[in-house]
């Protein structure tokens, strides 16, 4: 009986010493993980973040078959800081295709409503991140990225990331940036976007990939002019 | 249980007793070059240390003013460049020291009982001198830093699809609390100066409580050798001025892209694998070198007295060598290379296995005859010959 009646007290005191770990943990965890909300201490959702439309540019400059440009689309993340958000980039590349293909993917996301020959990926490597380069002929990619020759229907521009040398195909039958070669655990992550007139309006981005970028941090040096900026 | 516990106390009081942790119990054998690495670790460690907290006068951890500052030291200010090639050659030597070390443990067997606890921290070091060194070279803020920071932290984000387990939203943790933010930016130099910091700080602390408390000493080291290993990281820095690279450019990765070269090896590995696995590889990697003395029960220490382990080893080398190689030629055929790495393994392992059986079973036929006293098959508990190391 006493035996019973310790526990009931342990129970009680535990309540409040719960508590009070989970008070100083709380605002601890954030000070780790400031996108963490107020009282939450862990999330599996991923960020959501908000990125409205933006025009990124217009189909005039993709006039020919495997014509591209590459642009930028700032997202915004929730932060429970002062400032209540951080700026992200995502770099893009628009390339009109010389068919028209229904742009989704295999993992279910659509960019584009009905048939499209333009097609925008995002540029960020789904595998770790890096940022991989729309190579407009082949060749490049055999010579430049490990020494990888695509079969014969898809020798032409070509997807390729620096890193880890994962290969894409911007043209991929029922799965345009499909993965081709390398280490990629899938296909190019797309844009959602629509046509307005010539102006190329892109609404949303598929979700996933961390570390993308601060617009911020990309200034250039003042000595020695190494800097290189990206070829468009 | 009480006993399992006792048991563990006595066996950790034993360990921490024949801790050796800088080859400071092995003055006896310095006429072997590679008994004086743990001296050298302990020395360029000490470098390393001196000339970063010089280098912290001067640096500025933000993302706008942290290359230019670099340039500023080692450029502008007086002898900064020489602060700077300590800083980085020191570096340099210290993780060659720590795997040079790591082998010579390794083929002598030395992480044999009573060794297990030293071997184990000894590896421990490398993988936290190999932290330090990628936290260390982001603070450069050029483009091989930023890209190698941003590929090694998305390398968590996968432990979430590890198929049972489901997402638990712990590898996007792990890079979210170490990037402070959703990317590579000003949160992530500043918690990246932290940790390159504090993880020296710390262990700086715990190696001075260590020699206190044995009454051992740091350096066994004549002034000559010192002054020699001094003189060359002078020459080197001077020599050979630390790079700059270029200025961090998030919008491009660059073709082709290396990062530091004791991580060339692992990322060549990288290319190879799936995603998930090149975050486990390195894990297995790190688990079996801290679990090795565990494994190897025998009590040989000569390398050809455990045939399976030292091919381990021996295969641990190669790879490291012909990794490096191919990565520097700028040759990862994916379609065709993992196959043959994967057959080369398997049949090499295969081997070993067998060798090791075989090499047992003689052994214990051996044991089993009586040897005639003139011939004995192998001078038995002979001292160990110089060229174990
Ligand atoms: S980051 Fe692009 S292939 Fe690894």
């Amino acid at each position: 009986m006493t035996f019973d009646r310790r526990r009931l007290l342990q129970a009680l005191t535990a309540i409040p010493v719960v508590g009070g770990v989970i008070a100083i943990l709380s605002p601890l965890f954030r000070y780790l993980k400031p996108n963490d909300k107020p009282w939450q201490i862990f999330t599996v959702a991923p960020d959501a973040p908000a990125g409205g439309a933006q025009i990124v540019g217009t189909t005039r400059s993709l006039a020919k078959p495997w014509d591209y440009f590459y642009f930028t689309y700032v997202q915004k993340f929730v932060q429970y800081d002062p400032t209540g958000f951080k700026a992200s980039n995502i770099p893009g590349v628009a390339i009109r295709l010389p068919r028209k293909v229904r742009f989704a993917n295999s993992q279910g996301f659509v960019g584009y409503r009905g048939e499209t020959d333009i097609v925008l990926f995002q540029r960020i490597c789904p595998h770790l991140g890096c940022i991989f380069n729309y190579e407009p002929d082949w060749h490049n990619v055999t010579a430049g990225y490990g020494g990888f020759t695509p079969p014969a229907f898809e020798r032409h521009a070509l997807m390729a990331c620096p890193c880890h040398f994962s290969i894409y195909d911007p043209e991929y039958p029922a799965d345009p940036g499909n993965v081709i070669s390398g280490p990629a655990p899938r296909g190019a992550r797309y844009f959602e976007f629509h046509i307005d007139g010539e102006n190329i309006v892109v609404t949303g981005a598929e979700l996933g990939g961390i570390a993308r970028i601060e617009p911020a941090d990309a200034a250039p040096p003042a000595r020695g002019g190494e800097h290189t900026r990206a070829p468009s | 249980m009480e006993a399992v516990l006792s048991n563990l106390k006595e066996w950790l009081r034993d360990r921490k007793e024949h801790l050796d942790l800088f080859d400071e119990t092995k003055t006896a054998r310095q006429d072997n070059p590679l008994y004086i690495v743990g001296g050298l670790v302990w020395l360029s460690w000490m470098i390393v240390i001196v000339s970063g907290v010089i280098l912290m006068l001067w640096y500025i951890p933000t993302t706008t003013a942290a290359y230019r500052s670099i340039e500023h030291i080692t450029l502008d200010i007086p002898f900064g460049w020489l602060v700077r090639g300590m800083h980085k050659y020191g570096a340099d030597m210290l993780i060659t020291c720590i795997t040079l070390r790591i082998y010579r443990m390794y083929f002598a067997g030395e992480y044999k009982k009573p060794g297990e606890l030293s071997w184990m921290i000894l590896f421990a070091s490398l993988v936290l001198a190999m932290i330090s060194g990628i936290t260390g070279y982001l603070l450069i803020w050029n483009q091989r830093a930023f890209w190698a920071a941003k590929v090694v932290l998305t390398v968590p984000t996968y432990y979430d699809e590890i198929p049972v387990l489901g997402n638990l939203g712990l590898g996007r943790a792990i890079a979210f609390i170490f990037l402070g933010g959703p990317a590579v930016g000003q949160a992530a130099i500043t918690r990246f100066y932290a940790i390159h910091f504090g993880i020296s700080a710390v262990f700086a602390i715990l190696a001075e409580i260590f020699f206190y408390r044995t009454r051992r000493r740091r350096l066994n080291l004549s002034p000559l050798a010192i002054g020699l290993v001094l003189g060359f990281l002078a020459f080197v820095s001077f020599d050979r001025l630390t790079e700059m690279g270029r200025w961090a450019n998030p919008n491009r990765t660059p073709l082709p892209i290396l990062s530091d070269w004791y991580f060339l090896a692992l990322y060549q590995l990288v290319k190879y694998m799936p995603p998930l696995w090149a975050g486990i590889a390195p894990a297995l990697l790190i688990g079996y070198g801290m679990l090795v003395p565990f494994m190897d029960r025998t009590r040989e220490t000569r390398p050809l007295e455990r045939p399976f382990f030292f091919v381990v080893g021996l295969l641990a080398l190669f790879y490291f060598i012909v990794f490096t190689a191919l990565i520097m030629l700028n040759i990862a055929v994916i379609s065709r290379d993992p196959p043959i790495i994967l057959g080369v393994t398997f049949v090499v392992l295969a081997l070993a296995f067998v060798w090791e059986i075989a090499h047992r079973r003689r052994k214990a036929q051996r044991a089993a005859q009586p040897a005639p006293r003139a011939v004995p098959a192998r001078p038995a508990p002979a001292p160990r010959p110089a060229q174990a190391g």
